[in-house]
């Protein structure tokens, strides 16, 4: 395995998304949609109460909802459910053929997969935020928002392959995706901003690896300029790593044991 | 010697407590195999072949025995092993549908810590030897079977194997591109020098690139000799076809089953331990009816299911 295999990967995975036009351009749509509705929701609220919701103007908020969606929609968000179809019908094992690891090649397919779609997503959110809402209300936190971003992808698909490695012994996927899928819209801030949830539940959020994957990049693009969310980010990349590495290999080492 | 297994044996349980089950998959399989051998790894439906490959390739960790590849321990040194054999599974694409092959070996190359003139120089090496040079930047999805099996073939000779894992590599392809699938094992054999370890349903695959047979059944090795002796040694008939001037109707001794009888033709089996074929040949040349006369061995797929019919030892 050589060090040019990562930035070769990540590349071959992006030009398979970058080929699907039609995918690339229904993802965009959607997440347009999304962010108008969800963002105008939140308008009407902050307007309706005295222009700002939980320490958001309208403007801020406008932010925050297309940034955590574009982390979420440009994810292919049934990852933990193929990884399980792909372990359960014995594809893996293929992979366990290769001289390197399956998790850590797998994580930088999805990761190049998803960066393209996180690119457009993020242009297309930009516009609509600039048409409805301005400029982003702090540049300096936005310039931020820009790498907190590709941190919450990453966080979230080594997490999803961390989740999805259950199913080499429950030879099962969907049950965890969907546990998985609530964690993250709600504990991660992707629907709504931390602030709104009460002070228990957002500590309790704030304790686990989910605000990395919506919260942290939203925070820093509706202005507020938290570089040290950039690190909880890469602390949590790190930790969520280990677990699915050290994950994976017990389950791959179950399939030695009980067949692929 | 390129694989060495002695006494190779792996139970599957499941279950717990009464309800606990096992199933011996691989029983004390011994064999070895020399650098540059053409195997055939065959055996019914649940005979331990799978089993078998994957413990060879370290997918899976034997209960018993040991067994080496290239003088590595496959379950111990998976990753080491890896490197230096090349897989093929009829059913799993090792190709992006989107992408085109030479995208993917590009990956692939990558991978194996091949670096961009290697990379470069196999690609082209592998594209020319199987005739693949028009296929390699056509996306997958564009692909025949046939046309992206060759890929498939190619994309694991990439890193200049040493051995050649294929299971049921030509599952699913059609009459031609199975023969020119099979001429190309034997070519990569030919030039290569890479041991080839084939596991195949389909008897012309193993008629036409093994020259070794290795037969498992209810997890044991019941037979391992030359493809060519399988015939002569294992079953003592032969199928005679006789065309005819005249209608004609011999009386032959025991062990000769008229199969088909018409004026014109008449095709006979004849079991060698009951009847010799010099017997039956005397017989039929016995009056002016015989016009051609043809002594062929029974079909290697009757061979083969004589020998899965054996009882389980």
């Amino acid at each position: 395995m050589s060090a040019r295999s990562i930035p070769v990967t990540v590349w071959t995975s992006a030009r398979r998304s970058m080929v699907q036009r039609a995918g690339l351009a229904m993802n965009a749509t959607f997440y347009a949609i999304v962010v108008a509705v969800l963002a105008g929701l939140w308008r009407a609220a902050a307007l309706s109460n005295d222009g700002t919701i939980a320490g958001y103007s309208a403007a801020a908020i406008t932010w925050y909802i297309a940034t955590s969606e574009a982390a979420i929609v440009s994810l292919n968000t049934r990852l933990i459910v193929d990884i399980g179809t792909d372990v359960v019908s014995g594809a893996v094992v293929v992979e366990l053929l290769r001289p390197v690891s399956v998790v850590r090649q797998r994580v930088l397919a999805e990761v190049g997969r998803v960066l393209p779609r996180l690119y457009i997503c993020a242009l297309t959110g930009a516009a609509l935020c600039l048409l409805v809402g301005g400029y982003p209300p702090n540049p300096a936190a936005a310039v931020l928002a820009v790498p907190s971003l590709v941190l919450a992808v990453c966080c979230n698909i080594v997490a999803q392959h961390a989740f999805a490695s259950v199913s080499f012994w429950l030879r099962e996927s969907s049950a965890t995706w969907f546990l998985y899928q609530k964690f993250v819209f709600m504990l991660g801030g992707v629907l709504i901003p931390l602030e709104v949830l009460p002070v228990w539940l957002r500590h309790a959020a704030l304790a686990t690896p989910f605000p990395s994957m919506g919260y942290a990049p939203a925070r820093l693009a509706s202005g507020h300029f938290q570089p040290e969310l950039l690190l909880m980010q890469m602390g949590w990349l790190l930790v969520l790593c280990g677990v699915a590495a050290v994950l994976f290999n017990r389950g791959e080492h179950r399939l030695e044991v009980v067949g692929g | 010697m390129t694989i060495v297994v002695e006494g190779l044996s792996k139970t599957f349980a499941s279950g717990h407590g009464k309800r606990r089950h096992t199933t011996e998959a691989v029983r004390h399989i011994s064999f070895t195999i020399e650098a540059g051998e053409r195997v055939a790894y065959i055996g019914p439906n649940g005979a331990g072949k799978s089993t078998s490959l994957k413990i060879l390739t370290g997918i899976l960790q034997p209960t018993g025995g040991c067994a080496s590849v290239l003088g590595i321990v496959p379950w111990q040194q998976r990753k080491k092993l890896a490197a230096r054999i090349g897989t093929l599974f009829g059913q799993r694409s090792m190709l992006w549908m989107e992408l085109t092959p030479r995208q993917s070996y590009r990956m692939l190359a990558a991978i194996y810590g091949l670096d961009g003139t290697r990379e470069r120089q196999r690609i082209a090496m592998l594209a020319e030897l199987l005739g693949a040079e028009d296929l390699i930047d056509v996306p997958v999805r564009s692909l025949s079977l046939g046309q992206r099996m060759r890929c498939e073939l190619a994309a694991c000779m990439l890193h200049d194997p040493e051995v050649l894992f294929l299971d049921e590599p030509t599952i699913g392809l059609d009459l031609l591109a199975k023969q020119r699938f099979r001429e190309l094992l034997v070519r990569l054999n030919e030039e290569q020098r890479t041991t080839i370890f084939l596991t195949s349903h389909d008897v012309a695959d193993i008629e036409h690139v093994a020259r070794r047979a290795i037969v498992i059944n209810h997890g044991t090795v019941i037979y391992d000799d030359d493809v060519a002796a399988m015939r002569r040694n294992l079953l003592s008939s032969k199928v005679i076809e006789v065309s005819l001037t005249t209608p004609i109707t011999p009386i032959f001794g025991p062990g000769v089953i008229v199969q088909s009888h018409s004026d014109t033709g008449m095709k006979l089996v004849v079991n060698t331990t009951a009847t010799s074929i010099r017997t039956v040949l005397d017989v039929l040349l016995d009056g002016p009816a015989v016009s051609d006369i043809t002594v062929v061995d029974p079909p290697l797929e009757e061979v083969i299911a004589e020998i899965y019919k054996q009882p389980h030892r």
